[in-house]
């Protein structure tokens, strides 16, 4: 549905310019004047985070007094709205909102424009977080780095992971993995409350959620994709003692059916009261402070991801605004204005007050420091410990493989072992099939 | 072996007078080719360009650039990828046993209520209407609906056990359960499919001989047995052959409960083709695998087919 930022939206947005205009450090000044542009349409996801951009969008239009149209799209159409649009001869969208896992196809393809030749030496704002490098795509390397690599998108988001927690039922947040299984156990209590959730869902909800533990364990996916050695480690003795803390956390303390639990079931059960603790990216943060939604506005709090012996690990996955090569050059510079507005410190700020996840550093220190912010803190600690795990072209192909034999082991189809076996030798031949450089561990005895 | 009598028997066939061709005017001929020339055109657009376009999909790889679609000739490599692809074997392996049971139960359930129905002296149409209802509920509906029914904290399902004290259970994430759950969904959806076609059938047989039956002294089950079955044969083939297919092709019902999962418990054919085609954007692979999917429900209802003939027999 293609829409205006609605009445709603509208009122917000003046409420937003009305309370900045009243701040000086946060004035006019603060924002980009971008002049007369064209009109300009987004393909935008309706995630938990929405409300807060439509508000930020509605805001540009009071402004600066250009339109901006938002498709927004159920999660699961997105991609292919985008893949249509840039296979048309002209597309209907001026910004494409893609999430980390698709980029690389669209990269790779060389169907988006690189904002560099849109605004002539264009670059991110120092302020602005690069969330593991999935704004640029170094060609020659089929790898998104910043390490010679052009900047493709910006950032409309950096989501990561936070562990919420109940503060009447935690009084200190897990510090590690063996303190959260010990303090989860503790609570356990069902049906009433449930000591700890997370995605356990075939697919990207149980890969992803599944990173935190892997990464912090000192397991990879990929010995070093950036330096282009990709012998595949998933079945390394770290990622196995990542896999069975992970299962041993699940069936120890998340409801009975979390091997078939989604994004929406973990944040209805902390929303609910019916969890103590649960691991969700910071875009959910919105649902459990909102009172028509949440059970716990007044209890509930974030912190950073527990650690383990490889430190802490956060895997981030995050939204991409890109502009479409198939558009005249008027419409991508109306589309540029708006990306470079948005990435202002006063757009952060009326963002962040709307419910968004900001992305500037300076406005994430500054609004972290004020009350009702408090989470910020726990967002910006894992955003800056974030990595990409699957900056490579595979890794759509790779998640799928992933997301399956995770969900085996969780579901008690397969032993974590052979899950891990299965896995390491289905990726490796995605790569070998691509032509990389790569090879794999012994297997795990099963 | 025996022959006609009129070559066993080395008589002479009857003379056939000689066939005389007329020679039909140019403009005719004509005529009749441009008459056939649109049902030509829309089977080849429709149908014969489609199914070629697959197969050529089918044999390649395929890449989308900012110049549009390029298609590798690949063959041998899709191939040896399909032979080395367990997981689309266990699929199709899951996808056999959803048909299998599903459409078994919907035609022994549809046709049961067809006879019930067929009985009952008076309002046969409310009931046809009130049975038919599962029908008309869009496939998310349906989704959503068993979703909540099958909700392992709140559904009416598990409130009810345990109201007894038993469960809760975890229908959709239970790997041994959840195939079961979405055939019981499958099944509450279509039986009122097969009870409209076999009711149409039943009401459409001649009273005369079931109540020449009955006074020559036949039970019920002998009746069912020896004349409503057999008169049904075609009304059920046609119920069977439209079920059998369409569950073939089931997708919508089971993405919306289960995605697939738990593991594999419930990835259908289907639910595979979508992840090949719009998840990793292998569309060539993606081809293949709907080439031997079509290939598998035509090798399906052949053996279904060939079976219910020996039955028949």
């Amino acid at each position: 549905m293609i829409i205006h930022a609605t009445r709603r939206a509208h009122l917000a947005g003046t409420a937003l310019a009305v309370i900045l205009a009243g701040v000086p450090a946060l004035a006019q000044d603060s924002f980009l004047d971008v002049g007369e542009q064209e009109p300009i349409t987004i393909l935008i996801n309706s995630s938990p985070w929405y409300g807060g951009f439509e508000s930020v969008v509605a805001l540009y239009e009071e402004q600066t007094g250009n339109l901006v149209e938002l498709d927004a799209t159920p999660y699961n159409g997105v991609l292919e709205k985008a893949r249509n649009a840039v296979r048309t001869a002209e597309s209907p969208y001026d910004i494409l909102n893609i999430d980390s896992g698709w980029t690389i196809e669209f990269y790779e393809s060389d169907v988006l424009r690189p904002l560099g030749e849109i605004v002539e030496g264009y670059t991110l704002p120092e302020e602005v977080y690069t969330c593991g490098d999935s704004y640029f795509w170094n060609e020659e390397k089929q790898y998104r780095t910043s390490e010679g690599g052009t900047l493709m998108a910006v950032p409309p988001n950096c989501n990561v992971h936070v562990l919420v927690y109940r503060t009447d039922l935690v009084e200190t947040p897990p510090a590690t993995y063996d303190d959260l299984l010990a303090q989860c156990q503790a609570i356990q209590s069902p049906p009433e409350v449930y000591g700890f959730a997370t995605r356990g869902e075939r697919g990207n909800g149980i890969h992803y959620d599944f990173m935190p533990f892997l990464l912090s364990y000192g397991g990879r996916i990929v010995a070093d994709p950036a330096s282009g050695d990709y012998t595949v480690t998933i079945n390394s003795p770290e990622a196995l003692t990542a896999l069975e803390r992970f299962i041993e956390v699940e069936h120890g303390c998340a409801p009975a059916n979390v091997g078939a639990m989604g994004q929406g079931d973990v944040i209805q059960l902390m929303a609910a009261g019916n969890a103590a603790m649960v691991e969700t990216v910071v875009a959910a943060w919105a649902n459990y402070v909102d009172p028509t939604k949440s059970a716990v506005v007044d209890t509930v709090a974030a912190a950073p991801m527990p650690e383990g012996p490889g430190g802490r690990g956060v895997a981030i996955g995050n939204w991409h605004f890109a502009v479409p090569r198939n558009i005249p050059d008027e419409r991508a510079q109306a589309a540029m204005a708006f990306m470079q507005w948005f990435l202002t410190e006063g757009a952060q700020t009326a963002y962040a007050e709307a419910g968004g996840i900001p992305v500037r550093r300076d406005v994430i220190e500054t609004l972290g420091q004020q009350p009702g912010y408090e989470w910020m803190a726990a967002y910006q600690t894992n955003l800056e410990a974030g990595v990409h795990p699957l900056g490579f072209s595979e890794g759509a192909a790779v998640e799928q493989v992933m997301g399956l034999r995770l969900n085996q082991a969780l579901v008690g189809e397969l032993s974590p072992a052979a899950a891990l076996n299965s896995a390491a030798r289905e990726i490796q031949e995605i790569f070998a099939q691509s032509g990389r450089q790569t090879g794999s561990l012994d297997p795990l005895p099963e | 072996m025996s022959f006609p009598s009129e070559i066993s028997s080395g008589a002479a066939p009857a003379a056939v007078p000689p066939r005389r061709h007329r020679r039909e005017p140019s403009g005719d001929r004509w005529f009749r080719w441009a008459t056939l020339l649109p049902a030509v055109i829309v089977l080849v657009v429709l149908t014969v360009w489609p199914v070629a376009n697959l197969l050529r999909m089918a044999v390649s790889t395929i890449e989308f650039t900012r110049d549009g679609a390029s298609f590798a000739f690949t063959p041998a490599e899709n191939l040896r990828r399909l032979a080395g692809d367990d997981l689309f074997f266990i699929n199709l392996r899951t996808t056999v046993i959803f048909v299998v049971v599903s459409v078994i139960l919907e035609m022994v359930l549809g046709f049961l209520l067809a006879l019930m129905v067929s009985g009952v002296p008076r309002g046969k149409g409310l009931v046809r209407t009130l049975m038919i209802l599962p029908i008309l509920v869009p496939p998310v509906a349906i989704g959503s609906m068993w979703k909540l029914v099958y909700n392992h904290d709140f559904g009416i399902l598990n409130q009810a056990l345990g109201v007894v004290g038993l469960g809760p259970v975890g229908w959709l994430s239970n790997p041994d359960l959840a195939l079961w759950s979405v055939v019981l969904v499958d099944v509450w959806h279509w039986t009122p499919f097969v009870f409209l076609i076999l009711f149409a059938g039943i009401e459409g047989l001649p009273r005369e001989v079931i109540e020449a039956a009955r006074v020559d002294g036949a039970t019920t089950w002998q009746i069912v047995r020896r004349i409503v079955l057999p008169l049904m044969a075609p009304a059920i083939a046609v119920a069977f052959i439209f079920r059998a297919i369409l569950a073939f092709k089931v997708f919508d019902q089971i993405f919306l409960l289960t995605s697939g999962g738990p593991g594999t418990a419930t990835e259908v054919v289907s639910l595979r083709l979508y992840r090949v085609f719009f998840d990793q954007n292998e569309l060539g692979y993606g081809a293949l695998l709907s080439v031997v999917i079509i290939l598998a429900v035509v090798a399906f209802l052949l053996t279904a087919g060939a079976l219910a003939r020996r039955v028949g027999r």
